[in-house]
């Protein structure tokens, strides 16, 4: 995981060659952001959208990056904006419905394509997938990726300790439908 | 249970098609930094043009109220060709005031030093006079004197 003072050479780049810069800042992030949206989102069609919009955004508001501290927490912050907004159009369209994960991706061509998770992935993401929107963040953050809760709060704008509340109750909401099932 | 969720902690269930990452990275390259660096010129000249319509389409707006405005006031209002005020005589003014007022308020408000000078003398005497004629006492009247 990019810790910011592993930036300090794109921040650099950024003020004195733009272009190069942001070519650089694509080529070190996308993984890392598109692992992070298709863990909110799940449909790859859908995180190959949001992780297109992600930079897009960022390249439009490049200048505003300027004046921040962190490239990390500031892309992160985008990229989970706009997981956000797409789960957000997706319930309001209710084509698609992830209510059961496993039955999704077995019945589905996005299934059987795009998953290859055992039985005990798919009752995880099942599990995970019962939490509001920003408690599956929050989780999914410190659970996958081990952020810092530091770094989470400026992602999310909440408090630390609101955060560790908030991961330790999805722990144990999991555990529960884990333990039930 | 989260610690038999720990054994797959590391595992990513998720699959993308092969090459996936180089050809997302390509066309956002595309979309961001060539996108900007291939604009020509002629299309900047249409973008300034673009970005000023919003302001160019207010000016308009506000050209065509004051036209409309001013259009209304001088169809609406008296035909006055010098522009000034009409000049009232003071002769009118006193006019119209003693239309509607009525003689005693007149009276009241008469200043009764202005006439002095027309007021004619009246002796002690005619005073006596008038007042004996008036059926007053004739010891009041040398009380009064």
């Amino acid at each position: 995981m990019s810790r910011p003072d592993q930036d300090s050479d794109i921040t650099k780049l950024l003020k004195t060659d733009i272009n190069r810069g942001f070519k650089l800042v694509v080529e070190r992030y996308s993984s890392k952001l598109y692992w992070h949206i298709r863990r909110l989102v799940i449909l790859h069609e859908d995180a190959d959208d949001a992780l297109q919009n992600t930079f897009i955004n960022a390249w439009k508001n490049i200048s505003e990056f300027r004046n921040e501290s962190a490239l990390y927490t500031w892309l992160y912050a985008i990229a989970t904006n706009e997981s956000l907004m797409l789960i957000n159009k997706r319930k309001r369209n209710a084509t698609v419905s992830l209510d059961d994960i496993g039955l999704f991706f077995t019945s589905s061509m996005e299934g059987s394509t795009w998953f290859d998770g055992d039985e005990a992935q798919v009752k995880l993401q099942n599990a995970i997938l019962q939490l509001p929107d920003k408690q599956r963040v929050v989780f999914n953050l410190k659970y996958f990726e081990e952020m810092k809760y530091e770094d989470m709060s400026k992602i999310l704008k909440t408090s630390e300790g609101a955060l560790k509340a908030s991961y330790h109750h999805a722990v144990k909401k999991i555990e529960k439908i884990l333990g039930g099932s | 249970m989260m610690k038999e969720s720990d054994k797959i902690q590391g595992k990513n269930p998720f699959k993308v098609p092969e090459n996936y990452f180089e050809d997302v990275a390509r066309k956002i390259i595309s979309a961001t930094v060539e996108a900007e660096t291939s604009i020509k010129p002629e299309v900047r000249k249409i973008g300034l043009f673009h970005r000023l319509r919003p302001a160019l389409a207010i000016a308009a707006s506000v050209a065509v109220l004051v036209l409309l405005s001013y259009t209304a006031l001088r169809i609406f209002l008296p035909d006055n060709k010098n522009g000034k005020m009409p000049e009232i005589s003071l002769t009118e003014i006193s006019d119209s005031f003693l239309d509607d007022i009525d003689i005693q308020t007149l009276e009241e408000n008469v200043d009764p030093t202005a006439f002095y000078d027309r007021v004619p003398e009246v002796s002690n005497s005619e005073i006596i006079d008038y007042l004996i004629l008036e059926n007053v006492e004739i010891n009041e009247i040398y009380e009064l004197l």
